[in-house]
């Protein structure tokens, strides 16, 4: 067969498949909706602004005890802090609420705080106590708490010990100013929380396609349809490779519409490059393609392979960091995931939207996605046409 | 001048279980042939070596004298397949089915359209060209099958029970086309387990039994064998057979005449003729609404008992 009549037949193969994707058009369209849904919930959910003005505060329950003026200071300085988002109960209520995780942590002023207020450095005889409730789920808060705690009583003795020597209107400052910077890359001026969701999302809702690819496949192959493609003069080879070529395209396109709603309602942007851009998606919806006609080739019957693809696929989702950052897993997961195609997609496309990485930086990343699609396309290729010549030979009973 | 399509010794193995068993068929241009056999008796698997879907364990097939193995791009472009299911895409309009099948079969631009165009006129769906084949009748869907399957003109037609989902009046349209299609050169392979199909329109007849090919020859020279029995009438009835019907004909004709209904399915039977006559005046003077009836040269048992033995 002449290469030019492969490839009209491949791209005839590839063109019906296209319309079967399109012909419902309702079930189309939520292909396209789904990720979209899912990377904005995600986003929403996991998102952190960044400004300081609306950064997140810790809700507490603040109990005063002591009538004592230091106490009373100490207290309204601590409901007063931008870190906390404070309330003033009794201990009876803090305890029922602390229980009840509305908030998580309350910090009690007890009957004698007030006479830290003699307190000099060097003294540590008999220091007042501050009790600290807190839910048992919920030990990062407390420390939290008892982080701005302990900045928000040393600022007010400090402020009371050197006030004679103080002049200034806004009281008592820290003798140092702290600078932070987030360093998400190269350039962080267009860091986004959504990016991360989106890039994820899109990343898992490829290998749902491909996995749904690979299961109409296995449903074609069970009607008489199959055996009137069989039947004419068309190679497997070329089946599958139209069969893959549509699969990769259904993922570009579904990349280009999830990526443009992203840019436009949430600011997701390619801050690095956008050549490594494309060669990622490239490379991410070919390994879709891939995974599609590796389910079909080993997944057995529809509902099996449905099954087992599922779970693969969020194993694989979650291992390789596209539900939350990578570096919320243990160490030894993190490099048991590298041996994951999700991980360098995943790590690939965080590097060149809104880590700012260049297209030299991201080939790596491009090789290796590439390396898994076109291993996973070859144990298809070679698996189906193993079943291909068992069935010429009636290995398999019609 | 080899034939059209020659299975010769052919043995189909699936598994431990004997599919075919030596079958040797000749089919030439311009031949209909009917195959014949019960349920599992190897009509299938014949249709799908012959259509290049099985490899034989033994034997060997050729269509216009190629084998498969020699040259598949050869052997797969001489053969139109119609599988027992409709083998259509229901997604997709009639025209885009026939299309894609087109060009399966290296047909493009100009005339893959003319063919298309004219394979829809000769199936009378010109006016649903633009129609999804799954909106379409089961007797529409059927002529499109067989359009899909005749685009690119292909010397041998092979079809599996083609008439097993019509009703009596496309069954009839149905085996006039295939007579059309014989006689406009065709080698024409199609399974049933219909006697009456087989009967009346094909040249030959092949008998397969649990494998084997137990008869081939003309209708007559087969059926000729068959027991001087009771003669059959089958019809489609439209609606629910009344019970006092059965009644009736056992008062008036006694043992001599059965009734039965399966489904849409009336059969009726009698020793003599002019007792199945007078039996069928009596149902359709009660009012039960037939369809289309005919008489089937014999029951598959029978023949298959008289040619078994």
């Amino acid at each position: 067969m002449t290469c030019p009549r492969r490839l009209r037949l491949i791209l005839a193969l590839a063109g019906k498949d296209w319309q079967l994707f399109w012909a419902d058009r309702r079930a189309a369209a939520l292909g396209f909706l789904v990720p979209i849904v899912l990377a904005s919930v995600f986003g929403l959910i996991f998102g952190r602004p960044t400004e300081e003005k609306t950064a997140v505060r810790l809700p507490v329950a603040v109990v005063v005890e002591d009538d004592g003026p230091f106490t009373r200071q100490v207290a309204d300085d601590l409901l007063a802090s931008l870190r906390i988002e404070g309330v003033e109960v009794s201990r009876a209520e803090a305890e029922t609420r602390v229980a009840d995780r509305r908030p998580a942590v309350a910090i009690v002023f007890p009957r004698g705080f007030e006479r830290l207020k003699d307190w000099k450095p060097g003294g540590s005889e008999d220091r007042p106590a501050v009790e600290i409730f807190h839910h048992p789920t919920t030990q990062p808060e407390r420390q939290w708490a008892e982080g701005v705690l302990t900045e928000t009583v040393m600022q007010r003795l400090a402020q009371n010990a050197f006030s004679g020597l103080l002049s200034s209107p806004n009281g008592f400052a820290a003798p140092f100013r702290i600078e932070a910077a987030t360093v998400p890359g190269l350039s962080h001026a267009h860091f986004n929380a959504y990016t991360h969701s989106f890039c994820g999302m899109t990343l898992q809702y490829l290998l749902f396609w491909g996995m749904e690819s690979g299961l109409l496949f296995l449903r074609e192959r069970q009607q008489g349809i199959w055996s009137r493609v069989r039947a004419a003069p068309v190679p497997l080879a070329a089946v599958l490779l139209g069969k893959a070529l549509t699969t990769a395209g259904v993922a570009l396109l579904m990349v280009l519409v999830t990526f443009g709603f992203g840019r436009l309602v949430f600011g997701v942007t390619v801050t690095g490059s956008v050549m490594g851009f494309v060669a990622l998606v490239c490379a991410a919806s070919g390994l879709a393609a891939a995974t599609g006609l590796l389910v079909a080739a080993v997944g057995g019957t529809e509902a099996r392979a449905r099954s087992v693809s599922i779970l693969v696929i969020l194993g694989v989702s979650m291992l390789g960091g596209l539900w939350l950052p990578a570096f919320l897993l243990p160490g030894w997961v993190r490099d048991l995931a590298c041996a994951l195609p999700t991980t360098w997609a995943m790590r690939g496309l965080d590097g060149v939207t809104w880590q700012g990485r260049g297209f030299v930086e991201s080939l790596p990343n491009v090789m290796v996605v590439g390396g898994f699609a076109a291993a996973f396309l070859a144990i298809a290729v070679v698996g189906l046409m193993i079943d291909e010549g068992r069935r010429r030979r009636g290995n398999c009973p019609r | 001048m080899p034939a059209a399509l020659s299975l010769q010794a052919v043995r189909v193995v699936y598994g431990d279980r004997v599919a075919l068993n030596g079958v040797s068929l000749d089919v030439d241009r311009g031949e209909l042939v009917g195959l014949l056999g019960p349920n599992g008796s190897g009509k299938s698997t014949t249709l799908a070596v012959a259509a290049g879907l099985l490899d034989p364990l033994e034997g060997v097939v050729t269509v216009a004298g190629l084998q498969r193995r020699d040259d598949p791009h050869g052997f797969a472009s001489r053969v139109g397949l119609v599988p027992q299911s409709c083998a259509l895409y229901d997604e997709l309009t009639a025209t885009s089915n026939l299309t894609f099948f087109g060009q399966l079969y290296g047909l493009s631009g100009c005339n893959l359209r003319k063919r298309v165009g004219r394979a829809l006129g000769r199936a009378g769906l010109a006016d649903r060209a633009g129609h999804r084949v799954g909106t379409l009748s089961g007797g529409m869907k059927q002529r499109v099958n067989l359009a899909a399957a005749l685009l690119h003109d292909p010397p041998v037609l092979l079809l599996d029970e083609p008439t097993a989902a019509l009703d009596p009046t496309s069954r009839e349209e149905w085996l006039a086309d295939l007579a059309r299609l014989r006689d406009d050169g065709h080698a024409v392979l199609f399974s049933t387990h219909h006697l009456d199909e087989a009967d009346r329109g094909c040249d030959r007849i092949a008998v397969l039994d649990r494998g084997e090919l137990v008869a081939v020859g003309p209708p007559a020279e087969v059926f000729g064998c068959r027991p001087g029995g009771r003669i059959v009438l089958y019809g489609h009835l439209r609606g629910k057979l009344p019970r006092f019907l059965e009644r009736s004909l056992r008062q008036r004709f006694g043992p001599d005449v059965e009734i039965d209904a399966t489904g849409g399915r009336l059969r009726l039977s009698a020793l003599t003729s002019e007792e199945l006559g007078r039996a069928l005046a009596l149902v359709l003077a009660e009012g039960v609404p037939l369809d289309a009836f005919h008489t089937p040269a014999g029951t598959l048992a029978r023949v298959l008992h008289q040619v078994v033995g």
